[in-house]
């Protein structure tokens, strides 16, 4: 049975309620009519896969829903993130001030005079806000594709300025066209203080240029390693890059070009033959850059890569590529081929660290201020704004298999009610529907980790080998739950 | 496979893994320095005047260069090469014979991207065609040691490094503190019968059940280096993930519990910009590399025989400075050899020289000697 929404709407008020009024569940009985065996209907499991690639691990009411108005229009409500209401969200951001300031006012916060710069407050609001966005925003398609674009486009939080700039770049880089133009995406990036200042574009003078943005710009940002240029176009792109730079006293933190560090010499890129125009030069390359096949290419592959699978189907980068070049980089129309045509094809992905303590904690409608799981994402290895290198955390599923134990120790934790600030409570989810028979409440919490029950076989028997190391009834259904978010099955999406 | 080529002179003797002897078997240690190290300021070709035109700011004087303080030049090695005096600790190695150096050596990929060169080079291959596998996984694959415990081979950190994928399952280990799950005995029971359960078609999970056994019995609390014996200098591990990483690797090592491989990364290497010539950025990284390498090497002193450390990087840096007082990407590389059975106390390979002419593409070290050339020696050659 499928809920409507206005039913669930319902629902939804009595499971909060429910923790102080155990008694609701009648109440619930008479307001839905047949009682269901589960509060949430058991999806599909291609249904089930969607939602875990459009989201960080679905949401009881997102799996309504999803089955409410399917799949496209899913889809399209996600896409067009600005028209959904993220009050709720919002006001959980309100204390992480530095998000919402600029770098010079950053830079001020820090400034603690005498003892040197605090250099972990905004690196700190980042993180938490990041976390509590991907948890709590219900624009989740637009947290997915700013971790994507993060991960693209990354910066080392830790490195030089960048414990002031990158919070301005996350806001007028990232997220502000994380759904919009690839170009102007790059191009945001190229002018981003916090890019040049990571890449080192910061030191890229005509007396001395430095390669390190140019490399990266055309390797990991748009045409990808084997998109075709040459140490001669990493050479030639760094020419046009000299003299872009960030204000280090006025302004601070601010992007400039200087022409007296420029390069005035004609330039060669990729075969272009580009004539000294000061800092329309490099812009010159970055539209080139953009237009490239290759770009399209790379840049489908990866997000083919991120919501499909491994080892993406061809056909569907060909056409999403096609689409890139067809609407000169529009993301949203890429990714309505990507996920319409692709994800009937995706296969497993395993699940990365923020995206599986995310999943556990959103499918039981834990609480949380998230700031706690830091630790733990430190020891699985996925600290966002802490990827050293320009690559960003790797996307396939191997890189990440072989270090489940903080994995176990996170599950354990989280259902001990041990993780500070992160409460869940599993009677309260299940009352609505609980008859008090453990083996459907197995089903009940096994349905809304891993979209459906367990076979009744695998189930009994789980519930009889935590019985037999003696646990009480209570404990059995926790341990039971903790050991669903540490199997294998829970670890892919 | 690894290239098989003919024996070279200039490492005779570099053992390792004879078959059928785990769990007291041979170790191999591999040290990735990532970010394509500077080698030509770690092992400092002094005897080079084009060395000196390059580096106006960044080079490490000679050693008898009276106008720079003593601590600041480089420590001769051999006439010609010296370590930057932040590799010191590693001369005691080194005067008895038990480092070797292989200078300019490195891959044939010429992209010049980290991640390209990283990627080929832990599959130990020339190009995307080649097996996607690791060639530490390949080659314990291929390496019948009757070993089956689920520490044969650790990738330290939270990633397992791709050299280490293949058949064999690796674990990742970042604190053998951490390894355990909590909680007092009946919870314990409960999570493990959960665990077994949910894990029993599923070689990761059995494994890590299984070194979380292995590793209850160990204490790195107590752990004391060297068993606490008295040594010439204190045996210390520097206070970095570097060091903690060794100095479990010894842990392991000296627990018998079957470690054929230990993968350990020590990252930041990539210095475009104010690397630092005797003091900074990459000094800081050279001195962690030496001090680590050095008490790993003093505490295992009475498992010399059956332990190689290596060490290699992507690539290398231009040979010349750039103007921000750092390097960019160049191409040849070094690597570095330790244990009982190395052929120590020399540099070894081929020297291409750093002159016009003698530098490749935009001015950077040739390579003379394949790092595959070196592994296969350190994984096929067996003690006499």
């Amino acid at each position: 049975m499928t809920l409507s929404r206005r039913d669930f709407l319902k629902l939804a008020s009595l499971v909060s309620a429910s923790a102080a009024l155990s008694s609701c569940a009648p109440v619930y009985r008479r307001i839905a009519g047949d009682l269901p065996t589960l509060p949430w209907a058991a999806l599909g499991a291609g249904d089930f896969l969607a939602l875990n690639r459009l989201t960080f691990g679905p949401r009881v009411e997102e799996r309504v829903r999803f089955s409410e108005i399917g799949l496209q229009n899913y889809i399209e409500e996600q896409l067009d993130f600005e028209s959904i209401n993220d009050f709720d969200c919002d006001l959980q951001l309100m204390p992480f001030k530095t998000i919402r300031m600029d770098a010079n006012e950053i830079e001020g916060v820090s400034n603690q005079l005498f003892d040197g710069y605090d250099r972990e407050r905004a690196p700190q609001e980042l993180r938490q806000a990041t976390l509590l966005r991907q948890m709590y925003s219900k624009r989740q398609l637009y947290e997915v594709m700013t971790e994507f674009w993060s991960d693209h486009f990354n910066i080392f939080m830790d490195k030089e300025k960048e414990f002031f700039l990158k919070s301005v770049d996350d806001r007028e880089v990232i997220r502000k066209h994380a759904l919009g133009n690839f170009r102007d995406l790059v191009w945001a990036s190229a002018h981003s203080p916090a890019m040049l200042v990571y890449l080192d574009n910061q030191a890229n003078e005509q007396s001395h240029p430095n390669e390190n943005y140019a490399r990266e710009l055309m390797e990991l940002h748009t045409l990808g390693v084997d998109g075709g240029y040459s140490q001669q176009d990493v050479m030639e792109l760094a020419r046009c890059l000299t003299g872009w730079k960030v204000k280090e006293h006025f302004w601070l933190g601010e992007f400039t070009f200087d022409k007296n560090l420029h390069d005035t010499g004609t330039k060669n890129v990729l075969g272009l033959s580009i004539q000294p125009s000061g800092v329309e030069e490099a812009e010159q390359v970055i539209e080139m850059l953009v237009k490239h096949p290759s770009t399209a290419r790379f840049i489908s592959t990866k997000l083919a890569r991120r919501f499909l699978a491994d080892d993406p189907p061809q056909e569907i980068i060909e056409k999403a590529a096609q689409t890139f070049l067809a609407t000169k980089g529009d993301i949203k129309s890429v990714l309505r081929v990507i996920l319409l045509d692709g994800l009937p094809l995706a296969q497993p992905k395993y699940k990365r660290p923020a995206n599986f303590v995310l999943s556990a904690l959103r499918m039981l409608n834990v609480e949380t201020d998230a700031a706690a799981l830091h630790d733990y994402l430190v020891r699985m290895g996925q600290v966002a704004f802490n990827w050293p290198t320009p690559d960003g955390y790797p996307d396939r599923s191997e890189p990440w298999q072989g270090n489940l134990m903080p994995r176990w120790q996170f599950a354990f934790a989280l259902i001990r009610n041990e993780i500070n600030d992160t409460k869940h409570n599993l009677q309260s989810l299940l009352d609505v529907a609980s008859n008090g028979i453990l083996q459907d409440d197995v089903d009940s919490i096994t349905s809304l980790l891993l979209g459906t029950p367990l076979e009744r076989v695998t189930r009994d028997g789980l519930i009889d080998t935590v019985r037999a190391a003696g646990s009480t009834e209570e404990e059995t259904l926790q341990v039971i739950t903790a050991s669903i978010i540490a199997s294998p099955a829970f670890q892919w999406r | 496979m690894l290239t098989q080529l003919p024996t070279k002179t200039w490492l005779p003797r570099l053992s390792f893994a004879p078959v059928n002897t785990a769990p007291r078997g041979d170790t191999l240690v591999v040290v990735f320095l990532r970010g394509a190290a500077d080698v030509l300021n770690m092992v400092v070709p002094h005897g080079e005047d084009a060395y000196y035109q390059l580096r106006p700011s960044l080079g490490i004087a000679r050693p008898d260069d009276s106008k720079t303080k003593k601590e600041e030049r480089t420590v001769d090695l051999d006439g010609f090469f010296g370590f930057h005096p932040n590799l010191s600790p590693l001369l005691e190695a080194w005067q008895s014979e038990q480092l070797a150096i292989i200078h300019a050596c490195g891959a044939p990929d010429e992209s010049r991207s980290h991640f390209k060169a990283m990627e080929l080079m832990e599959r130990g291959v020339d190009d995307e065609r080649g097996p996607a596998s690791g060639w530490i996984g390949r080659h314990l694959a291929t390496l019948n040691t009757g070993n089956t415990s689920p520490l044969r081979a650790v990738g330290m950190g939270t990633r397992p490094q791709r050299s280490l994928s293949g058949t064999v399952p690796v674990s990742a280990l970042r604190s053998i503190a951490d390894f355990h799950l909590g909680g007092d005995q009946r919870a314990l029971q409960q999570m493990r019968a959960a665990l077994s359960t949910v894990y029993q078609n599923d070689l990761m999970g059995q494994e890590t059940l299984s070194i979380m056994d292995t590793l209850e019995k160990l204490d790195p609390a107590k752990y004391q280096p060297f068993g606490g014996l008295r040594t010439a200098s204190p045996i210390t591990y520097p206070d970095s993930e570097f060091g903690l990483a060794l100095k479990q690797t010894a842990m392991l090592i000296k627990a018998e519990v079957g470690l054929e491989v230990s993968a350990i990364d020590l990252g930041g290497w990539d210095t475009h910009f104010a690397q630092g010539s005797s003091t900074g950025l990459m000094p800081n990284l050279m001195k962690d590399l030496a001090e680590g390498l050095a008490a790993f090497h003093a505490d295992m002193a009475d498992h010399q025989n059956q332990l190689t450390t290596v060490t290699m990087s992507e690539f290398g840096r231009r040979a010349s400075e750039n103007g921000s007082l750092g390097t960019d990407h160049g191409h040849g590389s070094m690597m570095m050899v330790l244990g009982g059975n190395v052929d120590g106390g020399k540099v070894h390979g081929q020297w291409p020289g750093l002159e016009e002419g003698q530098l490749i593409g935009p001015g950077d070290l040739a390579v003379t000697t394949d790092y595959r050339d070196v592994l296969s020696e350190v994984l096929t050659q067996t003690p006499e």
